[in-house]
């Protein structure tokens, strides 16, 4: 969790450029509701209650916490960065200006 | 009567006369295995290699203390031939060696290896590794093809299969990592390793860099509306999975 505050600079500096989307692998949903009140996340945090069992950790095959995924414009996996210093770079990179092959 | 044998006597006298209670605190703890034995010797191990780099010991020298756990560790896979002690023994001093940079003896203790000998299902991982530290992958896969066609054990074949499958992948052969981690899967039958390669097969099929996401939908813990990828179509989207600490 020592990812938050890090998290939290991205969301402010790509306010209106990038989404951040929050997946709980917690069993007990108060304690998600609880940390995301604590920590101050501001973005959605989706969670069922069934930790790696869940429909979304299961599709992504989620074995251990914190494990970022980061996808582009077009919805497609860009990169898996092993920790969140990585995700500012990349960012930066999936927001490139597009190419004319792109427009 | 001894006068060893009078010793002990004397002594067990004594620890009875002390009473039961006194043999009960003291009570020997289970013997050591033979997997606890190596382990501590790995862990000796790490910390005086640990200590060496703190010290800015230079890798690639005869002096580092690679070589001297390099033989204690090695001795293990003598000691207590074709047990797990004996592959952990082996593959830990492989890469006691790596971590100084002794590529040559590493390779040499990889080609003293029978193909026929477990320790190949520990050792495998060690070789994928230090393909990868030497950035010399291509070389690694075939040292791995070698031991996986050669030997005639299924359990050694599928092992070696499932690291050779993850080293195609790293490559780049999605393809090959496939073929090869469904021979992984057919030599092993519902072992950890066929479930292994089959979550590997998975991941190269769906969640490879390049493909469309999985699907996510759900309404969040913290807002009112619900999302899904495809409302963010058009922004990167960072997921972060996380659990509470």
């Amino acid at each position: 969790m020592e990812e938050v505050p890090l998290l939290k600079a991205l969301h402010t500096k790509y306010a209106n450029q990038a989404v951040i989307l929050g997946i709980s692998i917690d069993t007990d949903l108060k304690r998600t509701d609880r940390t995301i009140k604590e920590k101050g996340m501001a973005w959605p945090v989706l969670a069922d209650g069934k930790g790696f069992d869940g429909a979304i950790p299961k599709a992504y095959h989620i074995q251990g916490t914190p494990d970022i995924w980061v996808l582009d414009r077009a919805g497609k996996i860009l990169a898996r960065p092993g920790s969140a210093k990585q995700i500012d770079a990349i960012l930066g990179e999936a927001l490139a200006p597009r190419g004319p092959g792109d427009l | 009567m001894t006068l060893r044998a009078l010793l002990l006597t004397a002594i067990v006298a004594a620890g009875l006369g002390e009473g039961r209670t006194l043999v009960a605190q003291t009570a020997q703890p289970a013997p050591i295995t033979p997997v606890d034995e190596v382990r501590q010797t790995v862990a000796e191990a790490r910390k005086e290699m640990d200590a060496h780099k703190t010290a800015s010991g230079a890798p690639g020298a005869p002096d580092h203390p690679a070589v001297k756990w390099d033989a204690a560790l090695w001795a293990y896979h003598d000691k207590y031939p074709r047990t797990d002690a004996a592959a952990i023994g082996a593959a830990e001093a492989v890469r006691a060696l790596g971590r100084a940079e002794l590529w040559d003896r590493a390779q040499a203790r990889v080609a003293a290896l029978d193909f026929e000998d477990p320790a190949w299902s520990r050792v495998a991982a060690v070789v994928y590794e230090q393909g990868i530290a030497r950035k010399d992958l291509p070389s690694a896969i075939a040292t791995l093809t070698r031991a996986a066609e050669r030997t005639s054990d299924a359990s050694i074949r599928s092992s070696v299969l499932l690291v050779l499958g993850r080293a195609h992948r790293r490559q780049g052969d999605a393809a090959e990592a496939t073929r090869t981690l469904e021979a992984a899967k057919a030599a092993a039958q519902g072992t950890p390793v066929a479930e292994a390669a089959d979550g590997l097969i998975y991941e190269i099929k769906y969640l490879s860099i390049g493909l469309p996401a999985p699907s996510i939908s759900g309404k969040p813990r913290n807002a009112r509306r619900a999302v899904t990828l495809e409302s963010f179509r058009g922004t990167p989207i960072v997921i972060v999975f996380w659990g509470s600490t």
